[in-house]
């Protein structure tokens, strides 16, 4: 309905990631670099799955269960390519520590390594909100709008908005838990972070059946508060262990 | 308490030549895909046929099948080649007999064609689009105004460095609109053979950029065409007490050199005259991609801090290669020079995807990033003369056919469930 309404959607769903991005990530150009790759990955994962479910879909309307094993191979994939993401992550903290080395400049600090997590969440979350949201709501910039039968109150794009900026904020938190958790070899983030992302996709299900977006989406947002506190959490206990033991 | 001052860290410098690099490229292809979606709105039927050199082999109408499409456009885009062939042939030829006033004269002439009559002819649309009040010598004073600045601009390189940007992104969007208006079968074509003329002509013996890119080092002189360089990064340390740097030029082979200089000249006669202004642009902008690189000096500390992405077997590479020793430039700092030509081919492949949904924009903008990336990295790698459009093109046109084809049935079943992961 009108640029301002399409406008609108547009920073309900990504407002927070550029607040992230022009605060935290366009000072440095590197964290600039690793956004651009991980939401690379996230895409390429996306159309490796998409390649995968091609044969099967259109699904009939009807049946949720074909729904239940995209859901699960799905976040089972892109959570295999997290640990990727973690391998080529550490790889690259090595050279990076061997350039500093020679170039005679302090090593990455712990708050280095946590910026760079977060873009790489940041990545995630953007891929996720650019592409499950931002591409379908070309038509929000026209005349008119546009409501599914299963959650007649609002109105399509404002609700799949809504539950992208849940997810934006999933994704950009649990890499951070998640990075953390490897670096540390602590066994309940790491799997924490898998579970979390399992859950929140389950919860979409409930979306499919006629009024289940009124239940949903608050549980969606549940989920979201919890990764935020205990990715708050997280960085606050590393932070002050960090700063009790001055290196 | 007095806070201690927080040393920076190395992530704070890393990566600022590529960021610089590709902002410009993004702003362009950004401009691009505006203009596409507001232009192709407000005119809603199908583009009139286009009388240029592009589809002189043949002109695509909707009733064909596909077969005579995909003919038609290999047609067409071989045409196209063997004149830019022919055309960088030229070139280098005037490039060998010292004619670069002559170069640099086409240039600003081309530079005046594009910014007048292609950028005031996208003015007179938008303004009927909107309805902009205003009059026609006020719109002729302000174009001429306009185009002055940017042939100036281009001529001159005492310039601010930010308008010269701006204006060679201007003319790379407004070139990269024009391709977007031809064909789409043909335009697909264009962009898979010149990616390949684009690696024949850099890498093979006898290729005419590789003789450009050889004279011009054996010579040690810029070659005159419409080049981006992006501002360069200063470093603030050890740099300062290094005495006798040894600076070496690097050389990143674009598109095809020689801006639009032959090409218009080549295109008057053969394209169709009496068609809108769209035929005196039968050209490409084609310069060289020249990576200047003050990098790889001769001692090893200096030439890290420089060149962070370099790995460490180029660096060795590089002090004991023969090549430290020519072109011996002074006080131009390095800084990453793309060519235009790339800028109007990345573009033009954005939006071509525009016309069809913005799914696809933004896989084809992340696939030519990801080609760019690439491709400075094999830069840093291999250390000589590389085309800048194969690698990008081509992941450009894969991602859009995947995503054409299997990415947003998957999506848009997924999320008008309001199902997402």
């Amino acid at each position: 309905m009108t640029v301002a309404a399409g406008l609108g959607y547009v920073l309900l769903a990504l407002g927070p990631s550029l607040t992230l991005f022009i605060s935290v990530i366009s000072r440095k150009p590197f964290l600039i670099l690793t956004v651009l790759t991980s939401t690379l990955l996230w895409l390429v994962s996306l159309i490796a799955m998409s390649g995968l479910w091609r044969a099967f879909l259109p699904l009939k309307p009807t049946v949720w269960w074909p729904y239940v094993i995209l859901i699960i191979t799905s976040v089972a994939f892109q959570e295999a390519l997290r640990i990727l993401f973690w391998k080529g992550y550490k790889r690259l903290e090595n050279i990076l520590d061997a350039f500093a080395d020679r170039a005679r400049k302090p090593r990455l600090f712990l708050t280095d390594k946590m910026q760079i997590a977060l873009a790489g969440g940041l990545g995630h979350g953007v891929a996720h909100a650019v592409f499950f949201c931002l591409s379908l709501l070309t038509p929000a910039f026209g005349p008119a709008t546009f409501y599914v039968d299963r959650c007649p109150r609002i109105p399509f794009f404002l609700v799949s908005a809504i539950i992208s900026l849940g997810f934006v904020t999933i994704h950009t938190f649990s890499m951070v838990i998640a990075f953390n958790g490897y670096a540390e070899g602590k066994k309940t983030d790491r799997v924490f972070v898998p579970v979390i992302h399992l859950v929140a996709a389950m919860v979409t299900l409930i979306n499919i059946f006629s009024g289940g977006c009124l239940v949903g989406i608050p549980l969606l947002y549940f989920i979201t508060i919890l990764t935020l506190l205990h990715c708050g959490r997280t960085v606050w206990r590393r932070l002050t262990e960090n700063q009790s033991r001055p290196e | 308490m007095a806070k201690k001052p927080k040393p920076t860290s190395i992530i704070d410098s890393i990566g600022e030549e590529i960021v610089r690099i590709i902002t410009p490229v993004s702003t362009c292809m950004f401009l691009v895909v505006i203009l596409v979606t507001i232009l192709n709105t407000n005119s809603s039927d199908s583009p009139s046929s286009l009388n240029t050199i592009a589809t002189v082999a043949y002109n695509e109408t909707p009733s064909d099948s596909t077969w005579d499409k995909f003919k038609g456009a290999l047609l067409n885009s071989l045409v196209f080649v063997v004149v830019v062939t022919v055309t960088t042939f030229i070139l280098v030829l005037l490039f060998y007999l010292r004619c670069t006033k002559f170069l640099k004269i086409y240039m600003g002439f081309s530079s005046f064609v594009v910014l007048g009559f292609m950028g005031g002819e996208i003015g007179v649309v938008l303004i009927k689009g909107f309805s902009v009040p205003i009059d026609c010598f006020t719109f002729l004073v302000v174009l001429f105004n306009f185009t002055v600045v940017g042939v100036m601009a281009v001529f001159m390189s005492k310039m601010a460095i930010l308008i010269t940007q701006g204006y060679l992104v201007v003319i790379g969007m407004l070139v990269a609109y024009w391709f977007t208006m031809l064909p789409e079968w043909t335009t697909w074509a264009l962009l898979v053979t010149m990616a390949l003329y684009d690696l024949a002509a850099v890498l093979l013996p006898g290729g005419p950029l590789k003789l450009l890119v050889e004279l011009a080092i054996s010579r040690d002189e810029e070659i005159p065409a419409l080049v981006y360089e992006a501002r360069p990064v200063s470093y603030d340390d050890e740099l300062g007490g290094r005495g006798g740097v040894v600076e070496r030029r690097m050389w990143k082979g674009g598109s095809r050199v020689g801006s639009d200089i032959g090409e218009i000249s080549n295109s008057n006669p053969i394209s169709n005259l009496e068609s809108d202004s769209n035929s005196t642009l039968g050209e490409m902008l084609a310069p060289l991609v020249q990576v200047n690189e003050t990098r790889l000096v001769v001692s090893e500390e200096t030439s890290e801090l420089s060149v962070p992405l370099i790995d460490q077997r180029a660096n060795t590479r590089g002090q004991e290669d023969d090549f430290a020793v020519e072109g011996i430039g002074l006080g131009s700092s390095g800084a990453i020079k793309l060519g235009l030509g790339d800028f109007i081919f990345y573009s033009v492949l954005v939006g071509r995807a525009a016309m069809y949904d913005f799914m696809t924009v933004y896989a084809c903008y992340l696939a030519i990033i990801a080609g760019l990336g690439i491709t400075l990295l094999l830069l840093a790698l291999y250390q000589k003369a590389l085309p800048a459009l194969p690698v990008s093109i081509l992941l450009g046109v894969l991602f859009y056919v995947l995503t054409r084809f299997f990415l947003e049935v998957f999506v848009v079943q997924c999320s008008l469930n309001l199902l997402m992961f």
